[in-house]
């Protein structure tokens, strides 16, 4: 069956039909009074569709996909835990959806934003906060041009930015896009960063800072995270965290206190905003207090007059967004932090990590667990004692059988046939139990009948997918 | 380990092959660094006429799930590049040695040749790599 | 409300597995005195209490039911289908879709998304989406600059204020030199070390270039020179000539008149597209089509990931990773909706009631238009008294149009009015006698 018929493209037919255009209601004038003829445009291939095939059309795909509503999705680093319904309804209000972000009358919305600068605040332990970047790699490049600008108006020159072979992808790519070159620390055995090792680097002199995840990549809490960012400190760097894996930290533990000056939090992981499918997120950025100046403008700061914005920042890197950031996504997270409360957040740190321990627990006998030690969100499993040749792939593909989502597979990079697991404590015990007879079953797979793995998926709407021809003769759109 | 190592070639660290005929090197990635990238679907030729330092980048190649650089063996001026590989990459899989050579060198410093390794000690690095 | 599932006796006997006595003893690792015994945050709340807190907060936010205003964020009509669609939670609670095979209804969205940007802008290749409008135009700098590598860049001025500011911070980040320029004194600063030219059409003031002929003038002299557009309300598209006719290299634009909500100004959708010989160095995701490894069928999945950080790291061109998927959902729900002939009347009763008003306004006395280009649904024009025009129509419930001195000071009482299909009739009328209130008022005039 070829796609192609399928696209929403072939459903049209010349009914062309006006129900989303309002009557005009004044008497209208050549189009060539108002625009000139070489600037009107000639075809324009998008057809006209009927209501009815559209909807049957998106519906009919939205079966086909899988969302965190549908089942248990164990993303690794993702945190695709529930996102409450309650989120989406305030967030359609007309008195936020339809407000303008250059009028005035718009107390409510920047006091908001100020409210929840507050709560990440005291989430985080950190003094001040921009709400303006779109995403956690946003707010990472929004982080290093502090840093750059940090050492730029000390008329100090540092280039460089550790950051540990276990670090998430966008870290040393951020780094790169404020201009920064990167040195790469590989984990010890206990998967924590080498103290020595990091001495090492920081002697060289021209090391601006350290880009960590804590918990990291592995699910593994650096338990010398205080004598790190005190070597860093020592040798006149900054901090960076990466707030993806604050999920297990809610309520427990805060990077302030482990000694860092700068954080970025994923709104669309911890905070339970929707991943949409890929976006839209949401990046905050907390510093420290000497750090504010360098905020990015606007900031939202309280005066007597009220909650304003201010321009006035000299120091600030500048502009890195139009207007005040995902104000939607902002929204929603800030309607679930008050649904949970400060007794609710220490509730999430609590459970993820006990659902993630638990699986832990009833997986590693049967998969290779290559830290076999408490973890806390997450954990990484390999594929090296798997039977047969089956590789983590397989096991990943013949999950989609059984009509669940794959863990994140070959990341990181320090495991090699990596499977990382991160359940979110929104998962119940039937569900986390669910999954782990799914695996075990694939396990039994793996050893007696191991091509269900190799063929897999199976069970799917295509079964697995030409990449390397997709990557030679790429077809981007019909 | 069964990858090929011819040798009539020298190699780099950086896992290139070269054949040097006269003054001009030939060179392209070996066996076992295709190997390693898996099915390759793309490649960054070097543009010709191009003035290149030794162990500067002179193209990539993409798999996949991978990306690799390939690294000038020799100083010199770039003098012809392997155009067909533009539309089939594959050829990189299939003949690292032969019909996947990436480009040539017209090179400069004939004494830059010592530095580089014989078959028998590029066989350890990428043995010591797998 | 926390949305956990387990009850005590769930909790014991999952510890009771694990063989660890409580819950403190998960966090070993953590040295104590890190450890918090509770956040300083009150307690959780429920649904209706939490309502009741949001709805305080949303009557301190005015809602006007019409709306002159527009500079870079715009009031257009939203199908009822958009909501309908991206409210199904298999694609809002759904994750990249990385695992191809359990993801082809979004892949295959996605694509229609590529392919309808592609149709509408007539540019080659069109990627998943960016953030939004300002960061789009930043990172098409950055895709310049590798392109050529060269590492200088202009600017023309009339791009929006608050994307100028984006892209300078961009720039210094990656120490890009930025040129901003008057679009006479363009030939004056170009060379052979530009990347590329950026300019924003429709500009910030409303004017509209003739893109052809600035492409001809700017790749005549400079042919490997990249032109770059920027636009900030592409519902113009509808009859304006796309870019991929004009020859810009790099087409990016603000998607929120696709079908997204104002919200405050976010989230928008980055609508990034380029030539197909750059390819390689666009940013951002991209969904292509393939064939089974073992069978006949066709599917989608996300492609020349090569590109991206995953992969490069340090190496990659761009750092983006999620990006605004679920906006360019609405957005293309947006265009397949109105259609060819639905998308042609929107932009049409835009020019059609800007014009109308511009004509009206032109007749008041001490008003004066200040564009000399044809213009969409923004214009700019001098007021005799702004602060009045600003006073009279909050008076008859109107959201009043930007004051331009807000981003320019030495552009005293210039107003940039935004005129939309959803602009009534009579809504124009009560601005056109808003406008002749405020003259009557003159002696309250900018200060």
């Amino acid at each position: 069956m070829d796609v192609n018929d399928l696209l929403i493209f072939n459903k049209g037919n010349e009914l062309a039909q006006q129900n989303f255009v309002p009557k005009l209601d004044i008497e209208p004038e050549k189009i060539e009074e108002i625009l000139p003829k070489n600037l009107i445009r000639g075809e324009l291939r998008i057809p006209d569709i009927s209501e009815v095939e559209i909807v049957r059309h998106y519906v009919k795909l939205s079966k086909i996909n899988y969302g965190v509503d549908s089942g248990i999705y164990p993303l690794g680093s993702c945190t695709m835990k529930y996102n409450p319904k309650i989120n989406e309804i305030v967030a359609r209000m007309t008195s936020f959806s339809h407000l303008h972000p250059l009028q005035d009358e718009n107390e409510g919305a920047l006091e908001i934003l100020y409210e929840i600068s507050k709560l990440l605040g005291e989430i985080t332990g950190m003094d001040g906060f921009t709400l303006q970047p779109s995403a956690g790699a946003h707010g990472e490049l929004v982080g290093l041009l502090i840093i750059k600008k940090y050492f730029e108006t000390r008329g100090i020159v540092k280039n460089k930015i550790i950051v540990p072979d276990s670090a998430h992808g966008t870290n040393p790519a951020s780094a790169k896009m404020a201009g920064f070159s990167i040195i790469e620390l590989k984990s010890n055995e206990h998967g924590e960063v080498p103290l020595d090792h990091l001495e090492y680097a920081m002697k060289q002199g021209d090391v601006a800072g350290i880009m960590l995840t804590n918990p990291n990549t592995l699910g593994v809490f650096d338990r010398q995270i205080k004598n790190i960012t005190k070597i860093v400190h020592d040798h006149g760097g900054l901090c960076y965290y990466d707030g993806a894996n604050l999920n297990p930290m809610l309520g427990i533990c805060r990077p302030k206190d482990m000694g860092f000056d700068i954080v970025h939090l994923n709104l669309h992981k911890t905070f339970s905003t929707p991943h949409g499918g890929g976006g839209p997120g949401s990046g905050p950025v907390g510093v420290s207090n000497e750090l504010i100046p360098f905020l990015p403008i606007p900031c939202i700061v309280s005066t007597n007059k009220g909650i304003v914005c201010n321009y006035e920042n000299h120091e600030s890197i500048g502009r890195i967004k139009a207007f005040w950031g995902n104000f939607g996504i902002v929204l929603r997270a800030f309607v679930y932090i008050l649904s949970l409360g400060g007794n609710g957040l220490k509730r999430v740190g609590q459970i993820a990590v006990l659902n993630a321990n638990y699986i832990k627990t009833l997986l590693k006998k049967k998969y290779h667990l290559p830290y076999d030690r408490i973890c806390q969100h997450e954990f990484v499993l390999s594929d090296k004692y798997l039977p047969n040749d089956i590789t983590t792939e397989d096991v990943a593909k013949r999950i989609l059988d059984y009509g669940f989502y794959a863990p994140t597979i070959y990341f990181p990079l320090v495991v090699n046939g990596a499977l990382m697991i991160e359940p979110t404590e929104t998962e119940s015990k039937y569900s986390l139990d669910k999954f782990v007879d799914v695996m075990n079953q694939i396990y039994d797979e793996a050893k007696n009948e191991p091509y269900k793995l190799k063929n897999a998926p199976s069970n799917t709407p295509v079964g697995r997918l030409d990449a390397v021809n997709a990557a030679r003769k790429p077809i981007l759109h019909d | 380990m069964n990858y090929e190592f011819p040798d009539n070639l020298k190699f780099t660290k950086t896992h290139e092959w070269v054949r040097i005929e006269d003054n001009i090197a030939i060179v392209g990635i070996t066996d076992f660094a295709q190997h390693q990238l898996g099915d390759i679907v793309y490649i960054e030729l070097p543009e010709k006429g191009a003035n290149l330092e030794r162990q500067s980048s002179a193209g990539e190649i993409e798999s996949v799930k991978a990306v690799g650089e390939v690294l000038m063996p020799l100083s010199g001026k770039i003098i012809d590049i392997n155009s067909i590989l533009t539309d089939n990459p594959e050829l990189v899989n299939s003949s690292p040695y032969d019909s996947g050579w990436i480009f040539k060198i017209e090179f400069t410093n004939k004494l830059e040749i010592d530095d580089l390794i014989l078959v028998k000690d590029y066989k350890r690095i990428a043995e010591a790599e797998n | 409300m926390d949305f956990i599932s387990h009850d005590e006796k769930t909790i014991v006997e999952m510890l009771r597995i694990i063989n660890i006595p409580e819950i403190d003893d998960l966090f070993q690792d953590i040295p104590e005195d890190l450890l918090i015994d509770s956040l300083d945050i009150s307690n959780g709340m429920s649904e209706p209490d939490v309502m009741d807190k949001m709805k305080e907060y949303g009557t301190k936010n005015k809602i006007y039911p019409h709306s002159f205003l527009g500079a870079g964020c715009y009031y257009h009509y939203i199908p009822s289908l958009v909501d309908f669609v991206i409210s199904r939670s298999e694609f809002y609670t759904s994750y990249t879709p990385y695992q191809a095979e359990a993801s082809q209804g979004y892949l295959q969205a996605i694509y229609e998304y590529q392919s309808v940007i592609s149709r509408l802008t007539e540019m080659e290749v069109a990627n998943a989406s960016m953030y939004d409008g300002s960061t789009s135009l930043a990172e098409a700098a950055i895709m310049a600059s590798i392109i050529t590598g060269k590492n200088q860049v202009i600017l023309v001025e009339g791009v929006h204020p608050e994307y100028i500011d984006v892209v300078k911070t961009y720039c210094w980040g990656q120490n890009i030199e930025l040129k901003i320029t008057s679009e006479d004194k363009l030939n004056d600063l170009l060379t052979d070390d530009i990347a590329a030219v950026m300019f924003q059409s429709p500009n910030f003031f409303g004017d509209i270039t003739d893109v052809l002929a600035l492409s001809k003038e700017v790749k005549e002299k400079y042919p490997k020179c990249l032109l770059i557009q920027c636009m900030t309300d592409p519902t113009c598209l509808g009859l304006l000539k796309p870019p991929g006719k004009t020859d810009v290299d790099i087409f990016v634009a603000e998607g929120q008149s696709f079908g997204i909500s104002p919200s405050f100004g976010g989230p928008g959708l980055g609508i990034f597209t380029a030539k197909k010989k750059f390819l390689r160095k666009i940013p951002g995701r991209l969904v292509g089509k393939t064939k089974e490894l073992n069978g006949d069928r066709e599917g989608f999945l996300l492609t020349l990931q090569a590109r991206e950080q995953h992969i490069r790291r340090e190496k990659a061109s761009s750092n983006i990773c999620t990006n605004q998927a679920l906006c360019s959902l609405s957005a293309l729900i947006y265009l397949v909706s109105l259609g060819k002939t639905g998308l042609r009347e929107i932009a049409n009763q835009n020019f059609q009631k800007s014009h109308y008003v511009k004509k009206a306004i032109a007749l008041i006395p001490g008003y004066k238009i200040l564009n000399k280009k044809p213009t969409y649904n923004e214009f700019i024009v001098k007021c005799p008294n702004i602060i009045g025009l600003i006073r009279e129509c909050k008076r008859v419930n109107i959201l009043p149009p930007l004051q331009v001195s807000t981003y320019y000071p030495e552009m005293l009482d210039i107003a940039l009015v935004c005129v939309t299909e959803l602009n009534s009739k009579d809504s124009i009328d009560k601005f056109i006698e808003a406008a002749k209130l405020a003259n009557n008022n003159e002696e309250e005039s900018a200060n």
